[in-house]
């Protein structure tokens, strides 16, 4: 087989099994469907690209968790440098709502906005670590994806947890 | 409701299934953008590059035509040639030391963070490593031309110039206005470029890098 066959091989392997980190992490980043549109196809497209460098060293997980991240923080800073103005929450539901439940988990669908919106309204870095935290995932992941040490990244997540749950409480309050 | 609804929320959330990426697009994405920015790089090269190797070509080709006489050109066919190679020599460190995508966070933003540090420094210090060397280059090609002028000057030159003052006038203002104001543009804008694009991203930068370790 080819490097550029199993290349492409292993990339719709990963988009097959980790497809959902990278809606997530799109949800989490983007306030509209035309920029979850955008950064979506960067997170794949910087995925397809990082794959080259790729050695098996990480989980694929870690690995994909990393580059989504740091590409959604690059792009949300020249995001913002484009629209100043952007406002945190605009469209968020529209965005978290767009492929999810069916009618007659409408509850859930409203919660999961709910969270999704709390999520986009938290600073940079507590956003990815919550992301990181929802998905279960070991403080020992969440430092290798982070660069932190593990203590770092209690402390780091337990704030960032606080925050969220601050976020939630007020939303909760307006339900 | 509490947090663990919502955690329990997340875990069932509908995420959908599939590769969901056509791969034949995406890399005729990437092939446009790599295209594209290739096309930008070769064109920055050729700019920094072969424009100071196109002048020091000009230099040399004066210095050939004045013969021995001219032989201070040497030092500014060296100053124009040492700026350019300048730029190249950036232009592989910056391919060499880059982070790719798949850094973990905090390296990455450290990263970020050096580069443009660098950047600022060197557009902060643009006088030092481009403009002086350009204006010494030009001032040792005014000065020899001028000593041959001195030497060679074919017969009546200074005589036609006594009857034309504006002329001599006119080459004085250009080297003492337009030059000078050339230059000043350059230093200006580079100190518009750090304080416009430059200090605002690396506030940013900072800003999530003192978010990745703050303990409060």
């Amino acid at each position: 087989m080819s490097q550029t066959s199993s290349h492409d091989s292993l990339f719709t392997a990963w988009l097959e099994d980790y497809r959902g980190i990278i809606v997530k992490v799109t949800r989490s980043f983007a306030h509209s469907p035309a920029d979850a549109a955008e950064l979506e196809q960067e997170l794949q497209l910087q995925l397809w690209i990082s794959l080259k460098s790729y050695g098996g060293e990480a989980k694929p997980s870690t690995w994909i968790y990393r580059v989504c991240l740091n590409t959604a923080l690059t792009w949300r800073r020249s995001m913002a440098r484009r629209e100043k103005h952007l406002d945190p929450t605009a469209d968020v539901a529209l965005v978290a709502a767009e492929s999810v439940s069916p009618a007659d988990r409408a509850g859930e669908r409203e919660m999961l906005e709910k969270l999704y919106a709390a999520i986009q309204a938290l600073p940079d870095f507590d956003r990815a670590l919550v992301l990181l935290s929802l998905d279960e995932l070991p403080y020992r992941e969440i430092a290798e994806i982070t660069g932190l040490t593990e203590n770092h990244v209690g402390v780091a997540l337990t704030r960032a947890r606080k925050r969220l749950a601050a976020l939630l409480k007020g939303v909760t309050d307006e339900l | 409701m509490n947090f663990n609804d919502y955690e329990s929320v997340w875990k069932r959330q509908d995420l959908p299934v599939g590769a969901g990426a056509n791969l034949s697009a995406l890399k005729e994405t990437f092939e446009t953008k790599r295209r594209k920015s290739a096309a930008t790089l070769l064109a920055r090269d050729l700019l920094e590059g072969l424009a100071g190797v196109l002048v020091s070509g000009v230099f040399a080709y004066v210095w050939w035509h004045i013969g021995r006489e001219g032989w201070p050109m040497v030092f500014a066919i060296a100053l124009v040639l040492g700026v350019s190679g300048f730029f190249a020599r950036e232009r592989l460190r910056v391919h060499r030391t880059r982070l790719g995508a798949e850094a973990p966070l905090l390296a990455k933003v450290e990263a970020d963070i050096a580069e443009l540090r660098h950047q600022r420094r060197l557009l902060l210090n643009v006088w030092s490593w481009y403009l002086l060397p350009l204006a010494a280059a030009i001032a040792i090609v005014c000065f020899t031309l001028a000593r041959i002028l001195m030497i060679q000057a074919p017969p009546g030159f200074f005589t036609a110039l006594r009857e034309h003052p504006a002329a001599l006038l006119w080459i004085v203002l250009y080297f003492v206005v337009v030059v000078p104001l050339c230059f000043w543009g350059v230093w200006a804008m580079n100190r518009r470029a750090v304080r416009k694009q430059l200090d605002p991203r690396i506030a940013e930068l900072e800003k999530l890098h003192a978010d990745l370790l703050s303990t409060d």
